[in-house]
């Protein structure tokens, strides 16, 4: 028997817990659906569902059956999209998604010298948010993410995590601009802007929460994707924003005194990463340590947890 | 943009939810079917368990138990941080499992009722998104190993780390316990209805329910002194649970389900444990508000 296929149905209908409707997504009859599942049943020995007249409810066989049956009709999928592509010979292609304000010296050595070491190989890169390369990882559609952390997400796996301290960019004519570093708490009352939350909600939450509890508590938060429109607010003198040295005319960055903000990035990747992707993924690493001035100083700034009952695990 | 996705987004997670008017029938929800990690909310069906095995004379809740200090299951509350030999009724223990959520005292009443007679329980309930897959003391292993963390302490200090949580099978619906929130507010109303067992042993249940200490979670929406909150929380890293029941003095009772997952990795998350009563709060307003629709707000 295809037990796969049979698999799929299984899961369907373990979904639906109603015949009808699960043959109605699977666009078949329900008779024919039955009968499939009358047959896994046989395969496998077991019943997978109790069928009654008003309901249909999963056997303890059953439950135990469906996230093993998930795995694999979705590893099934997979292998075909894998061959689909080897037939459309594109398998030596690399999909790899860099944040938006990763600067573009960087990303341009991140390509030069992937085609150096890799001619032969189709690197496809784009630019996306550290929440929509966790969705497209998790989805198959993309091998290799530069992300932000942190990120809560089961099944990803990650390279050495980068640390960044990033500075304070200030409009020239900043009276803290005159100082040689900045305190959090010097920038009382003014307005920051920051990656919207929906594109990096791990770095936009932490960054803010290091900011109150340095006492800075930003008049507004204002939001931007791209460096130019950050650097835009700030000459414009209503906002100032974090990160590294920008080369503008008009735009000053100072170091912010005692580093409070930590930002940190990885490389990311689903399950096993393939040969290419794990080569990618360490020369990524490699340029992000020597062009986007991350280091691997106190990468996981493992700060300590104070035990406390009302968090404790299984509380 | 729909009002509970933007209330959960706001505060930093993703969350599912389910509320019922366990009298009406009356419904609101987001993600109720969704598989959810239970974490410590396995607790109930657990306590169900236990009394409906009572009921059957298989297990005497009066009977004295003692708890060694040697392999018990971790935790900051309870038996599970108590040093030495404890000996309590295994019915008093069940108080210390729901009241503090204490993991020594689940462990010991699991291995007296079984595992498998816990998703009997379930499947016989009608429960079937619901499933219990381990101790208190085996999901602790589970996160050891895949941390590979020497011991609890160690592990503690770990779990603040991506790279960590991502490994861990414990956050992953299809290898925990597991259940959705419309499971566990048809469990809650079959407990209220005095329909999950005998009424003593619903009232039972209930009472420890309401004997619960935490404030921070469901309880924060309902700041009333004339608002009974009865619930069971559930945390592990990154995900911070509430299950339980809003009675008003007009004699109106809401079961609801709240289960997060915070995209920050700290331990303390003041914004999820508050996020779980203003979400709760705005749902059960939805369901008390007269001459508006179900579903979705």
């Amino acid at each position: 028997m295809d037990l796969v296929r049979h698999l799929r149905y299984f899961v369907v209908i373990a979904e639906e817990l109603h015949f009808g409707n699960a043959a109605a997504r699977l666009g078949m009859a329900q008779p024919p659906l039955s009968q499939r599942v009358k047959r896994l049943e046989d395969e496998l020995g077991v019943r997978l569902f109790d069928r009654t007249s008003r309901q249909v409810r999963l056997t303890d066989a059953g439950r135990l059956l469906l996230p093993e049956a998930r795995d694999l009709v979705a590893r099934a999928e997979r292998i075909r999209e894998l061959m689909a592509r080897t037939v459309r010979g594109d398998t030596a292609s690399l999909r790899a998604a860099v944040p938006p304000d990763l600067g573009a010296s960087v990303l341009a050595a991140l390509i030069a010298r992937f085609r150096a070491g890799h001619p032969d190989v189709r690197l496809t890169p784009a630019e996306m948010g550290t929440s929509d390369q966790v969705d497209a990882l998790l989805g198959g559609e993309l091998d290799l993410g530069v992300l932000r952390h942190p990120v809560a997400a089961s099944g990803l796996g990650f390279g050495p995590i980068l640390v960044q301290h990033p500075g304070v960019l200030l409009r020239e004519e900043d009276e803290l601009a005159g100082l040689a570093t900045v305190h959090l708490a010097d920038l009382a009352g003014r307005e920051l802007v920051l990656p919207p939350r929906a594109l990096e909600p791990g770095l936009h939450d932490e960054t803010l929460a290091g900011c109150r509890r340095y006492g800075f508590v930003p008049a507004e938060v204002r939001h931007a994707v791209h460096g130019q429109f950050t650097i835009g607010l700030v000459l414009a003198g209503s906002a100032v924003a974090f990160g590294r040295s920008a080369d503008v005319p008009g735009v000053a960055w100072r170091p912010l005194a005692g580093s409070p903000l930590v930002w940190r990035t990885s490389t990311a990747w689903r399950g096993e990463p393939s040969e290419h992707v794990a080569g990618f993924a360490d020369l990524t690493t490699r340029v992000l340590r020597e062009d986007a001035g991350m280091s691997d100083e106190g990468a996981s700034p493992r700060t300590w947890v104070a035990p406390r009952p009302a968090t404790g695990f299984l509380s | 943009m729909r009002q509970l996705e933007q209330i959960f987004r706001t505060a930093g997670v993703t969350g599912w939810l389910h509320a019922v008017d366990i009298d009406t029938g009356r419904e609101v929800g987001l993600g109720a079917d969704e598989p959810v990690v239970l974490a410590s909310v396995f607790k109930v069906p657990l306590l169900v368990a236990f009394y409906r095995q009572a009921e059957r004379g298989l297990i005497d809740p009066a009977e004295r138990v003692t708890v060694s200090p040697e392999g018990r299951a971790g935790g900051g509350t309870g038996v599970s941080a108590m040093l030495d030999e404890v000996t309590a009724s295994l019915r008093d223990l069940a108080y210390l499992m729901i009241s503090v959520s204490d993991n020594a005292s689940a462990d010991t009443l699991l291995a007296r009722v079984g595992l498998d007679e816990v998703n009997a329980a379930l499947a016989d309930l009608g429960l079937s998104h619901t499933w219990v897959e381990h101790s208190c003391a085996d999901l602790f292993t589970a996160m050891r190993e895949d941390a590979r963390a020497a011991d609890m302490a160690e592990l503690s200090q770990m779990t603040t780390d991506p790279a960590v949580l991502s490994r861990l099978r414990v956050l992953d619906p299809a290898r925990t316990s597991r259940g959705t929130c419309r499971d566990m507010t048809r469990l809650l109303g079959m407990i209220w209805r005095d329909e999950a067992a005998g009424s003593a042993s619903c009232a039972a249940v209930r009472r420890l329910m309401g004997l619960q200490v935490w404030p921070h979670r469901l309880a924060s929406g309902f700041p009333y002194d004339d608002v009974a909150v009865s619930g069971k929380t559930g945390t592990l890293p990154t995900i911070r649970n509430e299950v339980g029941v809003i009675e008003y003095p007009d004699g109106g009772r809401y079961a609801i389900a709240v289960f997060t997952r915070s995209i920050g990795t700290a331990q303390n998350q003041p914004r999820a444990d508050a996020v779980i009563g203003t979400a709760a709060r705005v749902a059960v307003d939805h369901l008390r508000a007269p001459f508006m629709g179900t579903g979705p707000i």
